[in-house]
């Protein structure tokens, strides 16, 4: 059988996650493909909405990813975006879906090394995780 | 062809070349940027974090690099030096000198191919990696190639075809230029004290002890070790870490220099405090110090917590030696302290060497070639009422090449030196040289007709997957009309013939499947712009940075992620909207509050360049707290200064000045603000209409009850002794003893924070008083001796001339008691160990300042501005930008916003007046294009965004609704993520393209 390989969207704010993941690359360090990046200016912009929606459609893992608490390029946007995460991961444990396949993590944007090894973690959470319940169903099909 | 008389030639790319830079191209002047180095950012890109935040530093100063490389005014001529400057102000000749650096930039593309085959020399590390012939200072080095050092290269035909993009060329040359320009602002900095001539600490010889910019690249994630903190020798982490300051500072011995070089105090606390933020209890960091000189804003709470929070042992002490255990390779400081004359001996696992800031020779050498005249010290020599201006009128200095400073005081006198130089060019023009564009094409209500182009940026892109079958893949997604494989899309040629396909294929929408959007999306707008698109039609895939350098090695992959990268894009294009950047008629008047020295120098400087002025003073006269003030450190009167001020600027044309003015009401937006004031003693209203406003509203001298102050005519503050001194000079003559208690009302929990000024007044007034009575005894009771920069020079000269210098702790203050018309003072003496009591003919407080907080508390109210913890005004960016205030269009300058000597007040005074000829120089203010919008009909009041606001915008308007101005909004969206109604959008990151990209990523294809 064929490694199971998740799909893994990460809201990257701009000042910070983002820019640590072009470090990564620029450091030619090695994650997992399954981590696509979607920039966001703040952390903090990130709705519950996008989020539910990633799993909705099939995505298997959600990563939010902001400054390091305190160094907010917004002051407290990594902070609202800290405790929405926690919220709906509550809320996930309600309706069946496990609370880890949505995690918030931070970075400054120096740190390429960090981004690299968050996303190979929890590329290896999720795999260990399996396929999102939402895709359960049907039958899953690798995007072409 | 530009006029030649609006160029300003920057010597010295670090952080204050740079923000001079931006200032003036800010403003619509030219900008010839050099550095000697091979790419630009000086001395900051080295360090790990910057204190008092513990921020990182290349978060700070990365946007600024690559604004700086961008801006159309800026021309950054690196490996570049000044060889002859003739002329004069507003009207030079520079002669510049280009070193050869082997590589066309116009070819490189920053690949690091060259790197790789010398792997051993990308990164610079000094003093714990040797330079060799390729060298890129730091991963974010603009211009963002790499140099080579030809002598030191073996094999060129390696070197040459090691490059794919065929840049390296082994035959460059030395090439030589001349250049007109109006001034010339020198930013070139220092170097830091090599201690290896120093035998007793071993630096150099025991691979543990390093300095403190070693021990930074040891901590700092694009450092030698990738951020892990070991030790040199053995690559074990260590446990317990010692600073050791004043390494080469404050002394007599060999080598050392005797001025204090004000920034390693606080270096040392945040290296040890990120330290401990790392390690907690598994490390012990001990500080060895002299002086806690901690007297910048805010710096003293950090010395604190440092102490308190952190746990840091601080040592009073300057040791001996360090001496090299052999047996378990730890280092062994000896040393001796207040409590014990005996040497005690302590062991550690790694030493940091606190090394301080020194001139180069080099730099002596640009001094001669400029023609300038430089201190006792080497530093460029300048006026305590002329903080910035050089010997050589045109030509002026910022940062530590003035004198030893930290970023902030740097930037201050950055904006200071653009705000002079400005002074020698022809006025700026009108409409500040924007370029022609045509119009923007209307694409609202069409289909989407997408282009992608898909760059291969050599083997970057091209190595790792097939450019031709991914353009070929992305022409068949939904929308996408044309896709071709671009080459290097951001070339001058690649962005022709894109430009050209806008138009031909009549595109509304483009993905440029490349690089990084931060690096290269201003590049891509500007493109489409030009092409009559709106700039907000674009979306960049970075299939670079984050797909085939990641996986350069697993092809396939890469080739499937940069699929998903592009159809994500396409999706989200597809759903972008043309945006209109949000502009505001600027008014080009200024209102400056407060009406001292600061208030009147940035008036001054702004009336000069052609502003009106409105200066605004509370009390009925202008001058301010330094009216007071007869002496300053140096010897210059400040009367004869503060009238021939007062005289210009009430004589001023474009000088208004109101006084008895109180600020009752302000309405508006940065660039049109009205502020109400009532004035006068029948108190009546008027509305000054103002673009920008600076603050200079001072300080209070402190008056704490303390020490029988105001009880006892024997005792007074240090400003009334400046006085008796300067008007009574017979009664000094009679005294027999004179008592200083230094921190009175400073430092201490009602008011935390140092006053900065105090020590130096302190020595200031003792040395007078010796000069008129050299008999006399002066005591002086301190805590840490706070005489920073040159003013060291002064402590040094007070004890050689028998002041007598006693420390006293906060938990055993002097005591004082009348003694018929003197007064008492006991106090302990920590050397000798027992209680002293001195009678005093005169005891004088240094009672520094105070922030006025009636004032800043109602001004803070009244234009919604923030403060600092002590009550001050509360700067943007307490780094890069403490200058600005966190409204647009608001500036700060002098005591307002920390204590400050005089000439620190005007170079802020200037700083805060090139910050608003900046921002004036525009017809309309650009308040970029993401901003939050709230639909009135879908919006339930229900407050969620008003708290919600990092900046507390939102508030809700008589309709009933939330508003948020787009002037005020940062543009984050944190309303828009919690607003439960959904009525808050925030523009270019709007819910529906952020849905369609995941739905363009997850979407299954059967």
């Amino acid at each position: 059988m064929e490694q199971f390989e998740p799909t893994i969207v990460a809201f990257c704010c701009h000042y910070c996650a983002y820019t640590a993941a072009d470090m990564a690359g620029s450091m030619r360090l090695v994650y997992p493909p399954n981590v696509k990046i979607i920039r966001v200016p703040c952390s903090g912009k990130v709705d519950t909405l996008h989020i539910m929606k990633a799993l909705e459609k099939g995505a298997d893992g959600v990563l939010v990813a902001g400054c390091l608490e305190g160094d907010c390029h917004f002051k407290t946007g990594n902070v609202k975006a800290l405790q929405r995460v926690t919220y709906l991961q509550g809320y996930l444990e309600e309706i069946g879906i496990e609370a880890e396949r949505v995690q918030m993590v931070t970075m400054s944007a120096g740190m390429g090394g960090r981004f690299a090894r968050i996303t190979t973690e929890f590329t290896e959470k999720i795999r260990e995780l399996g396929p999102n319940p939402v895709n359960a169903g049907g039958s899953r099909l690798a995007a072409s | 062809m530009p006029n030649q008389n609006n160029t300003v030639l920057v010597i010295g790319s670090g952080v204050g070349g740079m923000k001079a830079a931006m200032d003036l191209s800010e403003a619509g002047r030219d900008v010839v940027l050099i550095d000697q180095a091979a790419s630009i950012g000086g001395l900051m890109t080295r360090l790990d974090r910057t204190f008092p935040t513990n921020n990182c530093d290349l978060c700070t100063i990365a946007p600024n690099l690559s604004e700086n490389a961008r801006d159309k005014h800026i021309e950054v001529l690196p490996l570049t030096q000044v060889s002859a400057l003739q002329g004069q102000a507003g009207d030079f000749t520079a002669t510049l000198t280009r070193a050869p650096r082997y590589i066309d930039m116009e070819k490189c593309t920053a690949c690091g191919e060259c790197h790789k085959a010398f792997p051993e020399c990308v990164r610079f590390e000094p003093g714990l990696d040797h330079r060799a012939p390729t060298c890129m200072r730091y991963p974010q080095a603009t211009p963002q190639a790499f140099s080579i050092d030809m002598e030191k290269c073996e094999d060129t035909a390696a070197l040459v075809n090691a490059c794919p993009a065929g840049a390296i060329n082994p035959d460059d040359g030395e090439r030589t230029e001349e250049r007109q320009v109006g001034a010339v602002v020198l930013a070139i900095g220092a170097e830091l004290f090599d201690p290896s001539g120093l035998e007793n600490f071993g630096y150099g010889v025991y691979p543990d002890v390093v300095t403190g910019l070693e021990y930074e690249r040891i901590m700092s994630a694009s450092g030698p070790t990738g951020g892990e903190l070991v030790r040199p020798s053995n690559g074990k982490p260590p446990q317990r870490v010692a600073w050791i300051q004043c390494v080469g500072s404050r002394g007599i011995n060999r080598e050392d220099v005797s001025y204090c070089s004000g920034v390693c105090c606080m270096y040392a606390l945040k290296e040890a405090i990120v330290t401990k933020e790392r390690f907690q209890d598994d490390i012990e960091a001990t500080i060895f110090y002299m002086d806690m000189r901690t007297y910048g804003k805010d710096y003293e709470l950090y010395y604190d917590r440092a102490k308190k929070t952190y746990g840091v042992r601080l040592e009073r002490c300057r040791p001996h030696s360090i001496i090299s255990d052999a047996a378990s390779g730890q280092l062994t400081i000896s040393y001796a302290t207040d409590a014990s004359s005996a040497l005690t001996t302590e062991k550690f696992d790694m030493v940091v060497l606190s090394t301080g800031f020194r001139v180069t020779e080099n730099a002596c050498q640009l001094a001669r070639v400029l023609g300038i005249e430089l201190n006792e010290h080497n530093f460029a020599r300048t006026q305590s009422f002329s903080p910035v201006a050089t010997s050589r009128p045109g030509v002026y200095v910022c940062g530590v090449f003035e004198s030893p400073k930290d970023i902030p005081e740097t930037m201050m006198q950055a904006s200071a030196a653009a705000c002079l130089a400005s002074k020698n060019l022809v006025p700026v023009a009108a409409g500040n040289g924007e370029a022609e564009l045509p119009p923007e094409r209307d694409v609202s209500g069409e289909e989407p007709r997408i282009g992608v182009f898909v760059c291969d940026c050599e083997q970057n892109i091209g190595g790792a997957v097939d450019v031709d079958a991914l353009a070929a893949y992305a022409g068949k997604l939904p929308g996408v009309v044309l896709s071709q494989s671009a080459g290097h899309g951001c070339s001058r040629e690649a962005l022709e013939k894109i430009k050209a396909a806008i138009v031909e294929q009549n595109l509304n929408r483009v993905v440029i499947g490349g690089c990084s959007p931060r690096t290269h999306e201003n590049l891509f707008q500007n493109t489409l712009r030009e092409a009559g698109l709106n700039k907000y039609l674009v979306e960049m895939a970075n299939i670079r940075d984050q797909d085939t350098w990641v996986h350069m090695n697993y092809p396939e992959m890469a080739m499937t992620k940069a699929k998903d990268l592009i159809r994500m894009a396409v999706a989200g294009v597809a759903q972008a909207q043309a945006l209109k950047d949000n502009t505001l008629p600027m008014n080009k008047d200024v209102l400056v509050l407060g009406g001292g020295v600061s208030g009147m120098n940035a008036a001054l400087e702004l009336a000069d360049q052609g502003h009106r002025v409105y200066l605004a003073e509370q009390a009925g006269h202008l001058g301010g707290m330094a009216l007071a003030v007869r002496k300053t450190l140096e010897g210059d009167d400040v009367p004869s200064y503060m009238a021939d001020l007062i005289e210009k600027v009430s004589q001023h044309a474009l000088i208004e000045v109101i006084t008895q003015a109180i600020v009752v009401d302000h309405f508006g937006m940065p660039g049109m603000y009205k502020t109400g004031f009532q004035i006068g003693p029948r108190m009546y209203y008027r509305q000054i209409e103002h673009g920008a406003t600076v603050l200079a509203t001072g300080a209070t001298h402190n008056v704490p009850r303390a020490y029988s102050l105001g009880e006892h005519a024997a005792v007074t503050t240090q400003i009334e002794l400046d006085s008796v001194i300067e008007d009574q000079p017979e009664r000094v003559k009679d005294w027999g003893q004179l008592v200083m208690i230094q921190c009175v009302g400073s430092r201490v929990p009602e008011n935390p924070n140092c006053s900065r000024i105090c020590c130096q007044s302190a020595i200031k007034n003792a040395l007078r008083a010796l000069d008129l009575n050299p008999d006399m005894r002066v005591f002086i009771l301190y805590r840490d001796m706070r005489t920073y920069g040159f003013s060291e020079d002064y402590y040094a000269e007070a004890r050689r001339r028998g002041v007598i210098f006693v420390r006293y702790e906060t938990d055993t203050p002097p005591e004082v008691t009348p003694d018929g018309d003197k007064v008492k003072i006991a106090f302990a003496d920590p050397i000798i160990g027992r209680k002293l009591a001195v009678t005093a003919d005169c005891l004088a407080l240094s009672t520094g300042m105070a922030v006025n907080e009636e004032a800043t508390e109602d001004l803070a109210t009244i234009f919604h501005l923030n403060r600092s913890l002590d009550g001050s005004f509360l700067e943007e960016h307490i780094k890069l930008r403490p200058t600005d205030l966190s409204i647009p269009g608001f500036f700060v300058a002098g005591s307002a916003h920390a204590p400050k000597n005089i000439k620190e007040c005007i170079a802020q005074a200037q700083a805060a007046a090139s910050r608003v000829l900046s921002m004036l120089s525009k017809d309309t203010i650009n308040l970029g294009a993401t901003v939050a919008r709230v639909d009135p009909e879908k919006c339930a009041t229900c407050l969620v965004c008003v708290r919600a606001c990092p900046y507390g915008v939102p508030f809700i308007n008589e309709d009933r609704y939330s508003e948020i101005d787009p002037a005020k909004c940062h543009g984050c969206g944190t309303c828009a993520a919690e607003c439960p109604a959904k009525a808050i959008e925030l523009t270019r990151f709007e819910d529906a393209p952020i849905m369609a990209r995941l739905e363009g990523l997850l979407e299954r294809s059967a």
